[in-house]
């Protein structure tokens, strides 16, 4: 990343890559701008039908901020589920579920987030994200060099190896997916309950050394 | 609390623009939020500022054209801004402006200072007075400003804001007298006031001119 002054960026620039198969486009802007203080991420659902925002929690503390930039998307935030049109931003506090399915074509959502009363840290999943994104969109190279960018930062953390697992099975490495689950339940056991769920392990599954 | 808003609700008219005060709206308390919209073509979106000054928190700021199209100038060089841009300034130090091409353009600001925990920027403490300067209530507004000049006596901002609610609810003399203040604390205020419409009913008083100009007030008058 160069030192400019600034930089910009059109949301059509961004890149897009697919973080399912029902349509969901993840386009990373703290990646592409370079910023450090806060995550910020768009995310566009082409048919107009699909989830926009998948239901999580942030329970490690991170405020949530999404402002609807194009489109309309109904979004659940606790029990309430709220319409919102292009120009409505939802607030988030850690702990609150919270999702979105669009209502419309082209919808886009810009997300903000960072944790209060501490330096903000780039998320983990952003480079794991990239690596399965490379893959959905048919760059197998480009991908693997994420997961291994996203192994090399956090060695001791097992999502990493986890996901890097994940990569290697779906890409028909055996040897290497074995090694990595087994790296990843070796830092935390919970790992194998993950791998006991995970249809990316499905063909290895009933595989003797399967470690899980 | 969680919660939501429409961008269109919490605009307050601030001057030439709206300013919809997100972070303090939902009580943020991560990073630093607010956007704002000019509901006519020409209108100033966002005053020419760095992140240096007293008032300001060192932040780097991603700015968001949420509708309409801007022209932004960051460190002399003009940028197109459609609805959709993105332009995200790194260096607290680059001035940094944003003027609306048309009508209704609304702008989202996000910012935060790198490497430490957010803390809400100085000029942030204007905004419970703002919000009853932008609802047209210049006396409470004037008061809420006393109130934060008492804890900041030489906060330039400050007194910039009370003497424009001053000069709107008709107190003349006490608007001339903050004004003048703010305008010897920070010379940068100048050229806002000189085209300021907040100061139209002090605009013709010499003390105004003299201010405005930088020169000495010849009454000998202060606030």
């Amino acid at each position: 990343m160069s030192e400019k002054a600034y930089e910009v960026a059109h949301i059509d620039d961004l890149d897009r890559f697919p973080v399912d198969d029902e349509g969901l486009l993840w386009r990373p802007v703290r990646r592409r701008l370079g910023i450090t203080t806060f995550g910020t991420n768009a995310y566009t659902a082409e048919r107009g039908d699909e989830r926009v925002v998948e239901e999580h929690y942030e329970r490690d503390g991170a405020e949530e901020l999404y402002f609807v930039a194009g489109g309309r998307a109904t979004f659940t935030l606790g029990d309430e589920e709220i319409d919102a049109p292009a120009g409505t931003f939802i607030y988030a506090e850690p702990g609150t579920k919270r999702a979105a399915i669009a209502s419309e074509p082209k919808t886009t959502i810009v997300a903000f987030g960072a944790r209060p009363g501490v330096p903000h840290e780039i998320s983990g999943w952003e480079e794991i994200f990239v690596a399965f994104g490379h893959l959905r969109n048919g760059n197998e190279e480009e991908g693997r060099r994420a997961i291994a960018r996203a192994v090399a930062e956090r060695p001791d953390a097992w999502q990493g190896h986890f996901n890097a697992a994940c990569f290697e099975s779906l890409t028909g490495n055996r040897a290497a997916t074995f090694d990595h689950l087994r790296r990843a339940i070796e830092l935390d056991p919970k790992a194998a309950e993950f791998a006991q769920k995970d249809s990316d392990f499905d063909w290895l599954r009933d595989d003797p050394e399967f470690p899980a | 609390m969680s919660g939501t808003a429409r961008l269109s609700d919490l605009a307050l008219q601030i001057g030439s623009a709206r300013w919809a005060m997100v972070r303090t709206h939902f009580g943020i308390q991560a990073f630093g939020v607010n956007a704002w919209v000019a509901d006519e073509a020409g209108g100033q979106l966002i005053g020419e500022h760095d992140e240096l000054g007293q008032a300001a928190g060192h932040h780097e700021e991603l700015y968001f054209v949420s509708e309409g199209h801007a022209t932004f100038t960051v460190d002399g060089d003009e940028i197109d801004a459609p609805a959709g841009t993105f332009v995200f300034v790194r260096d607290p130090a680059a001035k940094r402006s944003a003027v609306a091409r048309q009508d209704a353009t609304a702008v989202v600001v996000v910012g935060g200072k790198p490497g430490e925990a957010f803390t809400p920027s100085p000029w942030e403490r204007n905004a419970p007075a703002l919000a009853d300067f932008g609802a047209g209530d210049y006396d409470k507004a004037a008061e809420a400003f006393e109130q934060l000049l008492a804890e900041t006596p030489d906060d330039a901002g400050v007194l910039y804001n009370l003497a424009c609610a001053e000069s709107l609810s008709g107190k003349r003399a006490e608007a001339l007298g903050h004004l003048k203040r703010s305008l010897e604390l920070d010379p940068d205020f100048r050229a806002t006031a000189e085209k300021d419409s907040d100061f139209d009913a002090i605009r013709d008083e010499p003390e105004f001119v003299s201010a405005v100009a930088g020169q000495p007030d010849a009454s000998g008058s202060s606030a």
